[in-house]
């Protein structure tokens, strides 16, 4: 390859594979090295190599104008230039990455569109934040030293921000489908069930469900055809984690859905992709249309005489369809309102076939787990949680972002050093949990390990790994109220305890936030919740109470200084403002 | 250009978007209305019921079927947009910082609350519920294609000036 070729992109992709169907084993094994001798090339040839991260979150802040930039300057040279995505840290958003001849990668953050030019001739070098995946470099620190990254384990979270999301061959380089072979050709499904069962791996999307149970359950049923769903839906107000993976490595989800399928037998795997993430669906119709194309999708893959097919839906903006039973009714084309159970959807799901539904993060594990065992996975975490969870924040912390950390990490830790903890000007008082169902916890309950257990005597819980830090500035009750009208706005209205529960919750809120609330209405409160929670059919109704009851629980003072004082500690409620000031926004 | 949107939608260009939504059986016809639909609204800002119905007829249902989905699903709108679309993000990073006052200050300010236009139908509101993911730059909107972060009520007062003042969007 010549370095003075002039069209950059070209340089690289003269060394990529064929890429027409791959019709055997062996056609995916020299694809699978050629992509590699291509991705080590990249790495190692005297050229420049420049990496910007965008994804949902960096684009909202000129990390397009920045790749634009980027490539512009570049023109003519032999540099390389390419899109990857975001890596989570929000807080050092739009990113660069630059790999100059005889350096390691160092990324650069918060740069300007207008920097550009300037960060090319690098005459911007007191920006540099790290060197990526190695040791520090002529002064500047190695990034996985810096507090964000120190503690984090990457398992799902390895090539996001490093592989181009749109690039299978990037993908497989990086070991990509070498998972799915294996189950096609080197493993039987009990086998590959037993590595699952013996992981530990318990599903990421708040209930904690054993994946190996429900794999073995989904393998033994006999109806035909089955089915495999993954719920990227991703409802709730303060979770953007699964949508990350979707944006960063679609081919570890699609790997993760098509092992599925092929373990428990289903003929088809479906995504199911929340509507307001158009970049992650773009994404990741990107990766199914290129596995389509290389024949990791379809009849007889790669000459296994094994078949799957494919669909990609999107939802409508319902956080119910969150729900299992609501999802695949919405998959169905009807109204996404969740059904009793039994049958569990193993035994009737979409169409009234088997169907085995997982989270994203729950499949976007599997593949690792398949490639190094269970029990490599079981040595991770605590000894109810294995493995590592992805942790997402809000509020005013320093260094927000999507994580991936052992479980089992204390909250403390979480808190006050991979987020950096709180702002100038804000104090902690305290953290919603499990995202919108389940209470928050005070600072006299960080140091307790974060895992799908311990939180939970406590009245907070893992869920889906969604947390928010709130300040002084946050009135508890206006919070409660805050939550609590969502659940009224997405109630789906099948049952009658959720859809005229959560209302009277919100009226009763609402008149203790005028000055008018009694003592009496605290006991109304919980006698409503009550009811929600004992007779609401769906799981999510079932909790919809939860962070009202714990913000009661952690700051009775609070709500008490509201009846008894008729004052709002921090200001925020209609007592301390202009009664006019009363309006619904949910 | 007209002022006030108009009340119908191109039914042409619907036909021509279902044209390309071919199901195999009948099964996969019902697991497109919703994506039918997504195409309409994503093409117009909203679904009419005579698209609607093009939607029932070439997926082999029932227009109150299909009208029952648009409106279960809060993506879809049966009215027309404003010249100027604004999605509020009112996710618990928003709402911790702030995005209450805005909603609050739309009321106030400009008399329209979720969902509605204002009265000379330069602007449509949505407020989501869920998370737009940009949550560093809390309290947050996107206003047609375009990003604001870390909006006061002042702030959103620029931002919309300068938008009316360019005028609305190209159509796509």
């Amino acid at each position: 390859m010549s370095r003075t070729h002039a069209t950059p992109v070209n340089a690289v992709d003269a060394r990529l594979p064929a890429s027409g169907r791959l019709a055997d084993r062996a056609a995916f094994e020299a694809f699978r090295a050629a992509a590699t001798r291509r991705w080590d090339d990249l790495w190692s040839v005297e050229r420049m190599v420049v990496s910007v991260g965008v994804d949902s979150s960096s684009l909202a802040k000129g990390a397009v104008e920045v790749l634009a930039a980027c490539r512009r300057e570049l023109t003519g040279s032999d540099a390389v230039v390419r899109e990857v995505s975001g890596n989570g840290a929000l807080w050092m958003e739009p990113w660069v990455e630059i790999k100059r001849p005889g350096q390691p990668p160092i990324v650069y953050a918060n740069i300007d569109p207008s920097e550009v030019p300037a960060l090319l001739t690098g005459s911007l070098e007191e920006r540099a934040l790290g060197v990526r995946d190695g040791d520090a470099f002529g002064g500047i620190p190695a990034l996985d030293d810096h507090p964000f990254f120190r503690h984090q384990e990457r398992i799902v979270l390895r090539n996001v921000g490093v592989i181009e999301p749109e690039s299978i061959e990037d993908a497989i380089a990086r070991g990509a489908y070498s998972a799915y072979f294996q189950v096609l050709f080197e493993m039987s499904a009990e086998e590959a069930i037993a590595e699952v069962t013996a992981s530990g791996l318990r599903g990421r999307g708040g209930a904690g469900f054993p994946a190996g149970i429900k794999w073995e359950s989904g393998r033994k049923a006999k109806a035909r055809p089955k089915f495999v769903i993954c719920n990227s839906h991703e409802g709730e107000p303060n979770v953007y984690k699964d949508r990350r993976i979707h944006e960063g490595d679609p081919h570890r989800i699609l790997e993760g859905i098509l092992i599925a399928c092929v373990v428990c037998g289903a003929e088809r795997g479906y995504n199911y992709i929340g509507g307001e993430y158009p970049l992650a669906i773009q994404r990741f119709r990107k990766a199914v249309a290129d596995a389509e194309r290389l024949g990791l999708i379809g009849q007889d893959v790669l000459g296994s005489g094994k078949s799957v097919a494919f669909r990609v839906r999107t939802g409508g903006g319902a956080y119910i369809c969150g729900e299992g039973s609501a999802l695949m009714f919405s998959i169905m084309g009807v109204r996404g309102q969740p059904r009793t159970k039994p049958p569990r959807s193993v035994e009737e799901g979409i169409w009234k076939r088997p169907t085995i539904a997982n989270n994203t993060e729950t499949l976007a594990n599997i593949p690792d787990i398949i490639t190094r065992g269970g029990a490599w996975f079981a040595g991770i975490g605590t000894e109810g949680s294995k493995g590592t969870k992805l942790m997402t924040v809000q509020g005013p912390v320093k260094t927000m972002g999507l994580v991936e950390v052992p479980m089992g990490i204390s909250l403390r830790t979480l808190v006050e050093d991979v987020w950096g903890g709180m702002r100038d000007g804000s104090t902690f008082k305290g953290i919603q949990t499990g995202g919108i169902s389940a209470g928050p916890l005070r600072d006299d309950h960080l140091d307790i390990p974060v895992d799908f257990d311990s939180m939970t005597e406590l009245g907070g819980m893992l869920g889906s790994g969604g947390f928010v830090v709130f300040d002084q500035t946050v009135c508890v009750v206006d919070f409660a109220r805050y939550m609590t009208a969502f659940n009224r706005y997405e109630s789906c209205s099948k049952c009658v305890p959720c859809r005229l529960g959560n209302p009277a919750l919100v009226e009763v809120i609402d008149r203790i936030r005028l000055g008018r609330g009694s003592l009496a209405d605290l006991a109304l409160l919980e006698r409503t919740s009550k009811h929600i929670i004992e007779l609401s059919l769906c799981g999510l109704g079932q909790v919809a109470p939860m962070p009202l009851l714990g913000m009661m629980k952690m700051y009775a003072e609070e709500f008490r200084a509201h009846i008894e004082e008729g004052v709002c500690p921090t200001g925020t409620c209609p007592i301390s403002v202009a009664p006019s000031a009363l309006v619904a926004a949910d | 250009m007209s002022l006030s949107p108009s009340t119908e939608i191109d039914l042409a260009v619907v036909r021509d978007l279902l044209s390309h939504i071919r199901p195999n059986d009948d099964q996969e016809a019902q697991e497109l209305i919703l994506a039918a639909l997504q195409e309409i609204n994503e093409h117009f800002g909203w679904v009419s019921l005579a698209a609607a119905r093009l939607v029932a007829e070439h997926l082999g249902t029932t227009e109150n079927r299909v009208y029952g989905l648009l409106t279960f699903y809060a993506d879809f709108r049966t009215e027309p947009r404003g010249k100027h679309f604004m999605l509020v993000c009112h996710g618990m990073s928003c709402y911790a910082l702030g995005s209450q006052r805005l909603v609050q200050h739309l009321q106030d300010g400009y008399g329209i609350g979720d969902g509605d236009t204002t009265a000379d139908g330069e602007l449509t509101i949505q407020v989501v519920n869920g998370c737009l993911g940009v949550c560093d730059r809390a309290p947050f909107v996107k206003l047609d294609h375009d990003f604001h972060g870390d909006l006061t009520p002042d702030r959103l007062d620029a931002v919309l000036g300068q938008a009316f003042s360019r005028g609305a969007p190209g159509e796509r």
